[in-house]
């Protein structure tokens, strides 16, 4: 039988440590000898139940008591050491503050609801064999008879002009099924989502909003529902008003159910068609997964599947959490990562903080363990300074992550309106509170560890080294070289980081992107047909280029660094050769030179648009080496894949990346525009000085032209290379501040260190100087101490760097390859940073006057 | 030992029911926790039963404020053979206590003429 005293002992480890030190023994006995005296079942039943009772009320109000007691104390004790304390916080916050922001991000990313009903059931089918191509009804039929999904709807987006009251503006629209709303499971704000049958050919002139199109440009009017907008100039009827905060997929503030009618709105460019199914209940993700790869090899057993070696061209069936956290997710883990490593970098830091002040202190409580404070006291002492400490440092985290959150989503843009990145959410709160603890803990326990047994004796005023002392001073040496290698690995990891992005920064693009303006202008929907879309497109050129500052104005159809889809496909060469993947863009006369891309041979497009026989076009040094030809390449003809008549190859120009430095860039072939004028494009102007003067300017230019044409993204062409650089960086300075961060710890740590080693070992020096050793020699003895434990964490650090630089290629395409002067400049630069810490901090050798030393034992 | 000061004693005015209790208990002599239980318990007729959460809580802040001192361990020959720590009242315990049955005592006249109550006999 279970020994009901003992019971209720276990019940007292309720109580705090000094109330129970002191009480536990006659609580024991008072409870024995009424229990004795307990009449039968009933009796004994009340007794306990009066005991719990006790307990509910007297344990809180003790604990609450000494708790007082403890903070006073601590607060005391940190008061008398102020500079170690606010270190200690300052280190904390850092690190509390770094993780928290970057787990604001991982859970916006990963963790997060979405705004869809049961979102863990939804998929993406990627480059599935049943797209809207097939027609509504062979789609909707495979759908029905699919084994593993309940439903599947599909949807692609594009830019179009909206009709405004005063002018036309551009906004983004989807295209859906019916049951897009259905199938997500997401409500409409007003009015309805689409019926069944309005996705039809011909019934399908309805659209649904978003809710801050409809504050915007309804005030918020009611009588939306039933009001007509036109987009593409498509008049259109409003049926509803999506919920606030849902805009998927990216940002849209249309939609229109006119996915299987490519015709509906008159559109023209390329199209990207996008499947989302519903699980059926009780079918895995992986079991679909094989189904849905099974029915892949059965529909088109050649081609996609196997042919191609990207990823991003092979079909897939993947969870919509997944597909939408996309490409940022490697990068967070990897940020989480780096996050982490200063983390631990700060707790190593705090530990020695604590270990040197708990090792000053050991006289006090040796003394209070003298008076009878028991081992759990003193813990419990131990345990209320570090959550000081930690608490005070998670408050500072707060901050620190409300800033890195904010700096995150300004720089990573959420994919759901959604998803912003907010720390006021109970997962990040707990995460920042659960580690505060962890570390708190841990920080208690770890230097009433190395005190050992805190035994009250005869010898407990004398401060001899023992075997405490050197166990203290390996840890201390382990926690050095820990952070020395921590530290390490970050720094290398930014070293390499920052170099491959200043190699984005000198990459050469192949066009220059200072004092350009960039502006869009679409003709979508509008009067302009045919010729009068180049007629349109040469009058607003001419009016740029008639502003005053404009040296050079251009246009072209898919604008690098623009995050175009572009379209391309292979060419013939004299009828033999074939020049795969080659990217199409429509350019106007002046575009190369208001770009300053250089021509290698050959020349421009003429102004005149008189039609010759075989049309003329301009290749670029990728088309030309992939056909194994140079600058002869001019003058050949080239044939498209689709009609067989001959262009004449008039120029070659330098190759233009087309998304940014890290693309190189492939063959690209230029048309005339006014061959087959594009619906929308983008217009360049060189100027003389500032560029951000001339983007009202510019803009109101070709605006006066025709207030019904949208002119849109009116950037300069520097800001939209910073755009396209802007991930890679934040990663880069993310990474140079966490590692200035745990250098700066490190060196606090190694300071701290040697001279509180200095200060232990004062009389030893004392003697050491009496038998005639100079300053310099204890001093570079000191120093070389120090060292060692530094060494040989840069050496695990090296080691760790080597393998954390796989990694770094998910924050920045190319980071990956670190070459080996980055781990020569980064562990150069800490051992300076270390051999500084210490040699400071063993200035204090000179102050050791001998006598004194020697005197003081 | 100096003299409480006035503000000290009216400081840790009023007692809690059960430190009232203790404190007048221990008036009539040293007692361990044990007794002081018992004691209230007969006292109160076994209206006021303190939990040993309580109890000693109360002797704790009672140690604490200086109203009670220890004195040494020894057995109870009345219970069993056991030691026990005894505690005792100090000079302080023993005005508050006054202090505190005076501030009753003045509490109690005021609602007597307050109700007009006849006076006991």
């Amino acid at each position: 039988m279970l020994d009901a005293t003992k019971v209720y002992g276990w019940l007292l480890k309720l109580y705090p440590a000094g109330f129970r030190e002191e009480y536990e023994t006659p609580m024991k006995r008072h409870f024995r000898d009424d229990y004795r005296e307990a009449q039968g079942r009933w009796g004994k039943a009340l007794l306990w139940l009066r005991a719990f009772a006790d307990l509910a009320a007297s344990a809180p109000a003790q604990l609450l008591h000494e708790l007082k007691i403890d903070l006073k104390h601590g607060v005391r004790v940190y008061r008398s050491r102020r500079l170690s304390a606010v270190l200690a916080v300052a280190a904390l916050g850092l690190a509390i503050g770094a993780s928290t922001g970057v787990f604001s991000v991982l859970n916006a990313l990963l963790l997060r609801d979405l705004p869809f009903s049961e979102p863990a059931q939804l998929t993406e089918l990627w480059l599935a064999p049943f797209t809207p191509l097939m027609g509504r009804a062979a789609f909707a039929a495979w759908s029905r008879q699919s084994p593993y999904l309940q439903g599947t709807t599909a949807f692609s987006s594009s830019d179009m002009n909206l009709m405004g009251e005063r002018e036309a503006v551009r906004v983004k629209v989807t295209e859906t099924a019916a049951n897009f709303f259905q199938l997500l499971g997401v409500k409409t704000a007003v009015g309805r989502p689409f019926a069944t049958n309005e996705d039809i050919t011909g019934q399908n002139a309805f659209a649904v909003v978003s809710y801050g199109l409809w504050q915007e440009f309804f005030a918020g009017d009611p009588r939306i529902i039933g009001a007509t907008l036109r987009l593409n100039g498509m008049p259109l009827t409003v049926v509803g008003v999506a919920s606030a905060g849902f805009d998927y997929p990216a940002k849209t503030t249309v939609w229109i159910p006119t996915v299987f009618d490519i015709e509906k709105i008159p559109k023209r460019g390329a199209f990207l068609f996008q499947t989302i199914g519903r699980l059926k209940p009780g079918v895995s993700m992986p079991g679909a997964q094989e189904m849905f790869q099974a029915e892949v090899r059965r529909a088109k057993p050649l081609s996609l599947t196997s042919a191609s070696t990207d990823e991003r061209n092979r079909p897939r069936f993947i969870s919509l959490r997944d597909q939408l956290a996309g490409p940022v997710r490697p990068a967070s883990w990897v940020l989480a990562g780096l996050t982490l490593l200063v983390l631990l970098t700060a707790c190593a830091n705090v530990a020695q903080l604590l270990l040197s002040r708990t090792n000053e202190r050991r006289q006090e409580l040796e003394v209070r363990a003298a008076l009878g404070a028991s081992r759990a006291r003193l813990l419990q002492q131990l345990t209320t300074e570090a959550t000081i400490l930690t608490a005070a440092g998670a408050l500072l985290g707060l901050l620190v992550a409300q800033w890195t959150s904010k700096l995150t989503s300004s720089i990573a843009p959420p994919q759901l309106a959604t998803q912003d990145y907010t720390i006021l959410d109970w997962r990040v709160l707990a995460f920042a509170g659960a580690l505060a603890m962890a570390m708190a803990l841990a920080f208690g326990v770890l230097p009433a560890w190395l005190l050992g047994r805190l035994q009250p004796s005869g010898q407990m005023l004398r401060s001899q080294p023992g075997s405490r002392d050197l166990r203290t001073k390996h840890v201390r040496a382990t926690l050095v070289a820990l952070q020395s290698a921590l530290t390490l690995t970050l720094l290398t990891s930014s070293l390499a980081m920052g170099r491959t992005f200043l190699e984005l920064l000198r990459a050469d693009l192949g066009f220059h992107t200072a004092g350009v303006v960039t502006l869009n202008v679409s003709l979508q929907g509008t009067k302009y047909r045919g010729p009068s879309e180049w007629q349109y497109y040469s009058e607003a050129l001419g009016r740029l280029r008639s502003v005053p500052g404009v040296q050079a104005a251009g246009a072209i159809s898919h604008l690098p660094l623009a995050n175009n889809l572009y379209m391309g496909g292979s060419f013939k060469l004299d009828s033999l050769q074939t020049v795969p993947a080659t990217v199409m863009n429509a350019v106007t006369p002046g575009y190369f030179h208001a770009m300053e891309t250089r021509f290698l041979a050959g020349r421009d497009f003429a102004e005149s648009s008189a039609r010759e026989p075989a049309p003329p076009v301009v290749v670029n040094e990728a088309f030309a080496k992939s056909a194994g030809l140079g600058r002869a390449i001019v003058g050949r003809a080239v044939t498209v894949p689709w009609s067989n008549t001959p262009y004449r190859i008039v120029g070659l120009v330098a190759t233009t990346s087309l998304s940014g430095p890290a693309n190189q860039g492939g063959p690209q072939i230029y048309w005339p525009i006014q061959e087959e004028p594009p619906p929308a494009l983008t217009l360049v102007a060189r100027v003389s000085g500032s560029p951000e003067d001339y983007l009202a300017r510019c803009r109101d230019a070709v605006r006066a032209l025709d207030k019904e044409v949208p002119v849109y993204d009116v950037k300069t062409l520097d800001q939209r290379l910073a755009d396209a650089l802007a991930q890679p960086r934040f990663y880069t300075t993310a990474t140079l501040f966490l590692a200035a961060l745990a250098v700066l710890l490190a060196a606090v740590g190694i300071y701290g260190t040697a001279a509180y080693s200095i200060a232990q070992r004062r009389s030893e020096m004392g003697i050491r100087m009496a038998l005639g050793a100079t300053y310099e020699r204890l001093r570079s003895m000191m120093v070389r101490e120090s060292l060692l434990p530094i060494l040989v964490g840069s050496a695990l650090g090296v080691a760790g760097s080597l393998a954390a630089g796989r990694y770094l290629g998910h924050l920045i395409e190319g980071a990956a390859q670190t070459e080996s002067w980055t781990f020569v400049a980064a562990a150069g630069l800490f051992l300076v940073v270390g051999l500084l810490a210490a040699w400071s901090a063993t200035s204090r050798v000179l102050s050791i006057d001998p006598a004194d030393a020697i005197r003081a034992e | 030992m100096p003299k409480p000061k006035q503000t000290d004693i009216d400081r840790l005015l009023p007692l809690s029911l059960p430190i009232f209790h203790m404190l007048l208990s221990l008036t009539e002599g040293e007692r361990h926790g044990y007794a002081l239980k018992r004691a209230i318990l007969q006292r109160t007729e076994g209206k006021l039963n303190l939990g040993s959460g309580a109890l000693y809580g109360s002797i704790n802040k009672m140690l604490e404020e200086g109203l009670i001192e220890e004195s040494e361990e020894r057995p109870d020959s009345h219970l069993d053979d056991e030691r026990r720590r005894y505690y005792r009242i100090t000079s302080l315990g023993q005005r508050v206590v006054e202090a505190e049955t005076l501030r009753l005592r003045n509490l109690v006249r005021f609602a007597e003429s307050q109700l007009a109550l006849p006076e006991i006999a």
